[in-house]
């Protein structure tokens, strides 16, 4: 058995040469910065990237991208020890599930490593800050700012939302009644129906939706897959009195804006949300970003608030048929 | 003529794999950062561990050519129904792991009465009970339930150190992986796979109880379920319908590699956990070596397919 030994010996050799010539020389003082989407594959999460890339070009940012693409929810925890491994001066990631990831992200922090989180948090003490690319309160204020145009400021609306448990959702339903309560006296919300995050769902909800309240005016659809299952059921009806606005994403909602039936979406600007959240694992390391800041200067996109230890996007973008063909996700 | 020939093909696909495994070790050791240290060695082994007692549990099955695509979603539920009596009912940790462990134990029950008593292929069998398992803990947690805020002392089986770094649940699986080696190796029973795996016609006529080990090999995967779901839930803390989506490939992916035949018949325990470690040492030194993670997909794919096409123009060979 002497040739599979040197057999063996020859390519470790090899394979001992061919990582010396990979190897990239470590960097002296460039920081490496690594970001974890929920879902690599994911369009809306691509367009993160894109972002977050702009921002490492200007700062000189070593940035890794890295995230799960199955739907195993261990891997983030895998890929986040990786990297605890490897030694990055900074973790920026999109929590899938709360209470796995927030273990390895504390283990992260004894090791000295900064520790963001964003579009989707942690547990507090898991994390230094939460990049947070919209509030409820926004969120709420914009749907019903846009749904009182639509109408003129009177009559009668429902809302699709994605289940009628799902926290989110919830979470703006009761801020839309605020909201309602204090500063439009005359709209109604007639009706609040499930979607379960399903299109075809959607599309029954509101043609049930459309016979018993004839008199609805706008449909609210705040689940993404809702968008274009509430337009379609409108479009279908033939109604042209009806309009649907909602929270969705710019490519599955872009031939409803085009027909008319849709007449707006809300949602954030996510290249800016992976622009900001490099920006601010930059600053995180450098010392410039601290607990107890009230704002952040956040490059191109200027000065942000703190509230606590979330950095505020901003208000919500709008898509219509006019600015949605520049995003492509 | 047969045993020189079996001897000879084992060693070459071990020693192959081995190489294979050593050159990994060695190219992300130099283009790797930090790869080749201590604490990076017991991370790995902590990430393979659930892994590992499937593939295990899946070397007797498929030794005895049977297949059990069932082990992710037993999983699944094991840790869920786990979940479900520690923080639900309120039962000492140790009692709800035992009844985990029970849970896998009577899903590879289920399977086993389905082959072994009323001879469906195992195909089927474990094709259904994949979506029944998985479906029954969906089910059971409305797919949204997620049992997390175990106790610290349960926690440490999956996240903590012993004196000296390795992870706690390394223990058990060597302890495992010495059991299935005895079993497979040094026993009558595990000669009797072999010979089912060969031929179920044959082993029948030598007076093996045929149904009697069918049985207990998709009892044990069972049990590695089980053990599994135990060591994921300490691991992650958290309990939820999709644990384990996805772990029966990689499982099968690290007995095939390793050189167990899908045919059956013919199968290593030490070929199984150096399949195992050439797949885990892959994705760990990619993301170390700062390589797209993808990449151990498609390696792995091209290492299987070569490792089983080497091994048939070995076979074919030594039979002319």
């Amino acid at each position: 058995m002497k040739r599979p030994i040197l057999l063996v010996v020859l390519v470790v050799v090899a394979a001992v040469v061919a990582g010396a010539c990979g190897r990239s020389e470590p960097t002296g003082s460039q920081l490496t910065v690594a970001m974890m989407p929920k879902n690599k594959g994911n369009p809306y999460f691509v367009s993160c990237r894109k972002g977050a890339e702009e921002a490492a070009a200007e700062l000189g940012v070593k940035l890794l991208w890295d995230g799960p693409t199955e739907t195993d929810p261990a891997k983030q925890n895998e890929v986040v020890e990786a990297w605890i491994t490897r030694g990055v001066d900074a973790v920026a990631v999109s929590v899938e599930n709360k209470e796995a990831i927030s273990t390895v992200l504390r283990k992260a922090r004894t090791r000295g490593i900064k520790v963001l989180t964003w579009d989707a948090d942690a547990e507090k003490d898991a994390r230094d800050f939460f990049v947070n690319q919209a509030t409820p309160e926004g969120i709420a204020a914009v749907l019903l700012a846009h749904t009182a145009r639509i109408m003129g400021g009177k009559g009668s609306f429902a809302i699709v939302t994605a289940s009628l448990t799902a926290a989110n959702q919830n979470e703006w339903i009761k801020h839309i009644r605020e909201e309602l309560a204090t500063r439009y006296p005359d709209l109604r919300l007639v009706d609040i129906r499930p979607s379960d995050d399903d299109r075809k769902r959607a599309f029954d909800e509101t043609q049930t939706l459309l016979k018993v309240h004839p008199d609805v005016k706008v449909v609210m659809a705040i689940a993404s897959p809702a968008v274009p299952g509430a337009a379609e059921a409108v479009k279908q009806s033939g109604r042209t009195d009806v309009k649907v606005t909602g929270l969705g994403l710019p490519n599955a909602s872009r031939p409803y804006l085009k027909d008319g039936v849709l007449d707006s979406v809300v949602l954030w600007n996510t290249m800016d949300l992976g622009y900001l959240t490099l920006r601010a694992a930059f600053a995180l390391v450098k010392g410039s970003l601290k607990a107890g800041d009230k704002t952040f200067a956040a490059g191109r996109l200027q000065t942000l608030a703190v509230d606590g230890d979330a950095i505020l996007l901003g208000t919500p973008f709008t898509f219509t048929k006019a600015n949605v063909d520049q995003c492509d996700f | 003529m047969r045993v020189a020939d079996h001897r000879f093909r084992f060693l070459s696909h071990e020693a192959l794999l081995g190489a294979f495994v050593l050159a990994e070790v060695a190219y992300f050791g130099v283009r790797g950062v930090n790869f080749f240290t201590v604490g990076n060695v017991f991370e790995v082994a902590r990430a393979s561990v659930e892994i590992g007692l499937l593939a295990l549990g899946l070397t007797a099955v498929i030794l005895t050519g049977g297949i059990d695509l069932s082990v992710g979603s037993l999983l699944g539920l094991s840790a869920v129904l786990m979940g479900a009596a520690e923080r639900s009912l309120g039962l000492p940790v140790s009692l709800a792991c035992l009844a985990g462990v029970t849970v896998g134990v009577l899903g590879g029950a289920l399977n086993a009465l389905l082959v072994a008593r009323f001879d469906i292929p195992p195909l089927i069998v474990t094709l259904g009970t994949f979506s029944l398992f998985r479906g029954l803990a969906e089910g059971w947690t409305g797919g949204v339930r997620n049992y997390t805020n175990f106790p610290e002392s349960f926690l440490f089986l999956g996240q903590g150190r012993l004196p000296g770094g390795p992870p706690p649940q390394l223990v058990l699986f060597l302890v495992a992986a010495l059991f299935f080696w005895l079993l497979l190796h040094h026993t009558a029973v595990g000669r009797g796979l072999r010979a089912i795996g060969f031929s179920p016609q044959g082993a029948r006529h030598a007076g093996i109880p045929v149904r009697r080990r069918l049985a207990l090999v998709y009892l044990l995967s069972g049990l590695m379920s089980g053990l599994a779901a135990v060591v994921y839930a300490a691991r992650l803390g958290q309990a939820k319908a999709d644990a384990g989506s996805g772990f029966e490939l990689f499982a099968i992916t690290a007995v095939v590699l390793g050189g167990t035949s899908i045919f059956g018949g013919r199968g290593t325990v030490h070929g199984t956990l150096l399949g195992l470690a050439a797949v885990a040492v892959l994705q760990n030194g990619l993301r170390l070596a700062d390589l797209p993670a993808e990449l151990a997909g498609l390696f792995t794919g091209v290492l299987l397919i070569a490792a089983l096409a080497l091994g048939r123009l070995v076979s074919r060979r030594s039979h002319e």
